[in-house]
């Protein structure tokens, strides 16, 4: 391995340089001298799914007036030929320039990232993997259960960062996520779901003894299959407008639609727009546009144990920890350099100061776009979860999605919940089936009026958050407390 | 046929595995991709991907493992290790309580009837070039923004098993075109989409001249809020597709049906599920789709038929649910199909179905949908490009985002009419390896009381 990383930094080294001769502005490599994926999955006792993966090559992004060009090859023997194409295409796109991209000035980063992994998953057997699913497998098994499904996925990424202006960084990623899920009928014949994912209070470390520890996966078979009974016993929702208490479940999906994706910078700017889309957010509206209430402070966090944290992006810039929302007032986006000066210049005036450290690509065959880190909302003083049933008259509490589809500028939006329960007079009352709600972003964020404590916030890990074209899926977290919103559209209206 | 070195690798390596009396099968993606990104109005990015993967399946009795591997397969020694990580999988696993089929490729093939060497070169200058005289004609007549994404390329599939010495083999060319004017001001987007098999199909004065088709609506009407409540709608191609691959994925798939998950569980093969004017296939003959002649696991496609006059016909099985429920397998272990939601007898032609039409809401396109419930086919998604408010035949305003939150069965089973004329929506994925996948679809499809559940106020 070291001689292969030693092979490639020489010939990064000499392309660099080479580029910068060129006439470009900037350069950068990026070498994954191992992407490994592992991938278990037992559907109705059956493993179904029994896969491993290895990824290896180096992209290489260059920037020549001011126009971006990118390429990508496996053949560690090819990396000067693989600059030659990305000032190639760099070149055909200064044919059509609009704003030059820019990547400002910064200061060369050095150092290496490691998480904290106590048991690499990928050191421990096979046979040790499937028999935990495989238990876990046997505690959901019950006569209502029609189907389960127990999975695993395990990454572990080495990259080598290089660029013109001398920074070289490295970084190791380590993630598990997991997934257990009991389906069952109810009385018209719709099926229905409850499911757990491994998730954490943002600390600890995140090796395999995480997974294996039974109060983190394990030990919620029970309450899911228990929780599925009562779904399928449950009247449906009756669409009412009512208070809506969601949980970190389905709250950090609100989040990750409503306010990660429209404060992507490169959407709100308007690069996304053929694809996945734009923003309702424009560069004048940071520091200025009432996002929600006083309540609401969202940021991009730096937490020990989560998918969403990685050391330095790939732009080199270690991660950083800001707010996103103060007390309401959008301050700040999700940025990578390339995009700043534009984002200035359209706002005619300095909203952005620096890289968000939210550069990120999904393989080293896919350009770094701007990403999602570990967007997450602060927790407040409206107490715990109880605390807020109690002050609620007519509401229900949601959790965990089974759909969602939001506007183009993420400015409306529906989802599908698994289970809800009913409050009623401070108390909750009922689990109610086929939950949905739908709202506008700034109206819906605007009526946010208690935020639950430490004790109800919980860091949901995101291993698919799908953007870009070629598409790229991407690891993110959400550290999200209880929340509740007044007066939401909830319930399917005929 | 696959490269002379590559193939002798991957025969030897089939060979070795099957003198030590594995099961294994071998499949080799290779693409080579070039995408230009266009966002405000300039190429934002320009890519070249040359990229090959490698996948080895082992299966020994019930017990099945396999290994992926991206990276530069150029060595007998890194074959030997994929097989290695396979079998090593496949000795790990739990057997399954079924027996699954292997997989054997049913006869040699090699086909490179859809490759053509001048779109896998095309150039990322040839592809900016075009962008810039549309946008440069365009640009001057109002305050716009240009996005949108050009990908071309090629595919090789090669595929052996021990089963057998057959060979599967084909490469093909694919390329998808999609431009989007952003009014910047009043925010309304307009797109137009091209997909292509070969270099040249398209020129930039086809691309003007749809944009010049919709663009005096959108410039001289103010974006009209419709209704919340069912309302008459004039699908148009994109839509029509992902109501035809929603259909499929929750109500023709074989194991959605199995676990009566979907909304066909409970119906028996003969019953009416939509109207009669629906008749949705898979079919690699049909000229408009990127026709897989094979699947992964070695079926020899055909035309197979899902649903005929609106009734319920069969159901696709992929190899593993055919195997777990004792059917059989109809040649669908791909990711890419080639759906078909057969022409009507409507009119051709967008005019003629505004005048079939006379009041609706025309939706081209339905933008991030999903199913909050594929036990019923209920679906939701938004409006987005292109759409329109018809009134009296014609077309008056561009409407504000409208969601429409329905299930497929009541769509399609309140069918008006749908156009004789059958289009190309290419569909590939973006995600993961190269896939080129396109289907066959109406122009138009007319439906009454498609329910319309939120309404933004804005495009």
């Amino acid at each position: 391995m070291t001689r292969e990383v030693d092979k490639v930094t020489s010939a990064v080294e000499a392309g660099l340089d080479r580029m910068l001769e060129s006439g470009c502005s900037f350069a950068d490599a990026r070498f994954y001298s191992e992407d490994r994926t592992r991938r278990i999955t037992i559907y109705d006792g059956n493993l179904e799914g029994n896969s491993s993966n290895l990824e290896q090559g180096i992209g290489i992004r260059v920037l020549f007036q001011g126009a971006v060009g990118f390429a990508a090859t496996a053949n560690l023997d090819a990396v000067s030929a693989c600059f030659d194409r990305a000032l190639d295409n760099a070149r055909a796109a200064a044919r059509l320039l609009g704003f030059p991209r820019d990547m400002g000035k910064a200061q060369p980063a050095h150092g290496e990232y490691s998480p904290p992994v106590r048991q690499d998953p990928f050191d421990i057997p096979l046979t040790e993997h499937i028999a935990l699913l495989k238990q876990i497998d046997d505690r959901l098994k019950h006569p209502a259960v029609a189907h389960r499904y127990v999975t695993s996925l395990y990454q572990r990424r080495r990259v080598f960062y290089w660029n013109t202006e001398g920074t070289g960084v490295s970084r190791v990623s380590s993630n598990i996520f997991a997934t257990m899920t009991v389906m069952a009928p109810d009385k018209d014949g719709r099926t229905q779901r409850r499911s757990h994912n491994l998730n954490s209070n943002g600390s600890g470390s995140r090796g395999f003894e995480w997974l294996a520890d039974p109060n983190s996966f394990a030990g919620h078979a029970e309450r899911i299959r228990q929780e599925l009974a009562e779904i399928i016993a449950a009247e449906p929702m009756t669409p009412a407008k009512r208070d809506v208490i969601l949980l970190p479940g389905q709250g950090h999906l609100q989040v990750h639609e409503t306010i990660g994706h429209p404060l992507e910078l490169d959407r709100i700017l308007g690069y996304e727009l053929s694809f996945a889309g734009g923003s309702h957010v424009r560069p004048s509206d940071i520091g200025t546009l009432r996002y929600g209430s006083d309540k609401l402070n969202a940021r991009a966090m730096l937490v020990e144990n989560s998918p969403g944290t990685f050391g330095f992006d790939d732009e080199g810039t270690p991660q950083p920890d800001y707010l996103l929302i103060d007390k309401g007032i959008l301050v700040n986006v999700l940025c990578s350099r390339i995009d700043l000066g534009e984002a200035n210049a359209k706002a005619g005036r300095e909203v952005v100061k620096r890289s968000g450290g939210a550069a990120r690509a999904a393989g080293f065959y896919k350009t770094p776009i701007d990403r999602m880190t570990n967007v997450c909302i602060d927790p407040g003083a409206d107490g715990n979860l109880d605390d807020i049933i109690k002050a609620t008259e007519n509401g229900v509490i949601l959790d965990m999605p089974v759909s969602w589809s939001i506007g183009s500028n993420r400015e409306h939006f529906h989802f599908g919940c698994e289970i809800a329960w009913e409050v009623k007079d401070g108390r909750r009352t009922r689990v109610l089936r086929n939950p949905t709600y739908q709202g506008h972003t700034l109206e819906f964020y605007n009526s946010l009026d208690m935020v639950g404590d430490r004790s109800t916030w919980r860091l949901i890990q995101v291993p698919n958050c799908g953007k870009g074209e070629p598409n790229q899926i991407m690891e993110v977290g959400h550290g999200v407390p209880v929340m509740r919103f007044r007066n939401v559209q909830t319930g399917e209206k005929e | 046929m696959l490269d002379p070195k590559t193939r002798d690798l991957l025969l030897a390596a089939r060979n070795r595995a099957r003198q030590r009396g594995l099961n294994a099968e071998f499949s080799l993606h290779r693409e080579r991709s070039g995408l230009i990104r266009l966002g405000n109005s300039a190429v934002a990015l320009s890519t070249h991907e040359e990229l090959t993967r490698l996948d080895v399946s082992v299966q020994d009795g019930r017990k099945v493992g396999s290994f992926g591997i991206l990276a530069d397969v150029t060595s007998a020694e890194q074959l030997a290790e994929a097989l290695h990580q396979a079998e090593e999988n496949c000795a790990a696993a739990l057997p399954k309580d079924y027996d699954p089929i292997f997989a054997e490729i049913q006869e040699t093939t090699d086909d490179e009837r859809g490759f053509d060497p001048a779109l896998e070169t095309l150039s990322a200058q040839a592809k900016t070039d075009l962008c810039a005289r549309v946008i440069k004609t365009l640009a001057p007549h109002g305050n716009y923004d240009f996005s949108g994404s050009w990908s071309t390329g090629s595919v090789e599939l090669y595929h052996v098993t021990t089963a057998n010495d057959n060979e599967s083999y084909r490469r093909l060319t694919d390329g998808r075109m999609v431009i989007v004017l952003k009014e910047q001001n009043k925010k309304w987007e307009l797109q137009v989409e091209r997909s292509q098999t070969r270099a040249g199909a398209f020129t930039a004065d086809d691309i003007i001249a749809e944009f010049d088709r919709l663009l005096p609506i959108y410039e001289s009407q103010p974006g009209f809020k419709t209704q919340v409540g069912r309302q008459r709608v004039l699908f148009g191609p994109q839509a029509i597709a992902a109501l035809l691959q929603l259909s499929v994925w929750s109500g023709l798939h074989g194991r959605g049906w199995e676990e009566g998950r979907a909304f066909t569980s409970g119906k028996q093969p003969g019953e009416k599920i939509f109207s009669e004017l629906i008749n949705i296939s898979d079919d690699p003959d049909n000229p408009l789709t990127f026709s897989m002649p094979f699947d992964f696991n070695g079926h020899r496609r055909r035309r197979f038929v899902a649903v005929e006059k609106g009734v319920f016909k069969a159901l696709f099985y992929d190899s593993q649910t055919a195997a777990k429920y004792g059917r059989k397998p109809t040649g669908h272990d791909l990711s890419a199909w080639d759906l078909v939601l057969e022409p009507g007898s409507g009119p051709a032609g967008l005019e003629a179905a505004l005048r079939l039409a006379g009041d609706a809401l025309y939706i081209p396109h339905l933008h991030y949908i999903h199913m909050p419930d594929p036990s019923k086919g209920l679906f939701t998604g938004s409006s987005r490009f292109n759409a329109m408010r018809i009134q009296d035949g014609r077309f008056v305003s561009p409407i504000l985002s409208s969601r429409v939150t329905d299930a497929i069965p009541t769509v399609l089973s309140n069918v008006v009419a749908l156009s004789s004329r059958a289009v190309c929506q290419n569909e590939s994925a973006t995600y993961d390896r190269r896939a080129p996948e396109a289907m066959s679809v109406p122009e138009w499809l007319l439906c009454d009381n498609v329910r319309i559940s939120d309404v933004a106020d804005s495009f």
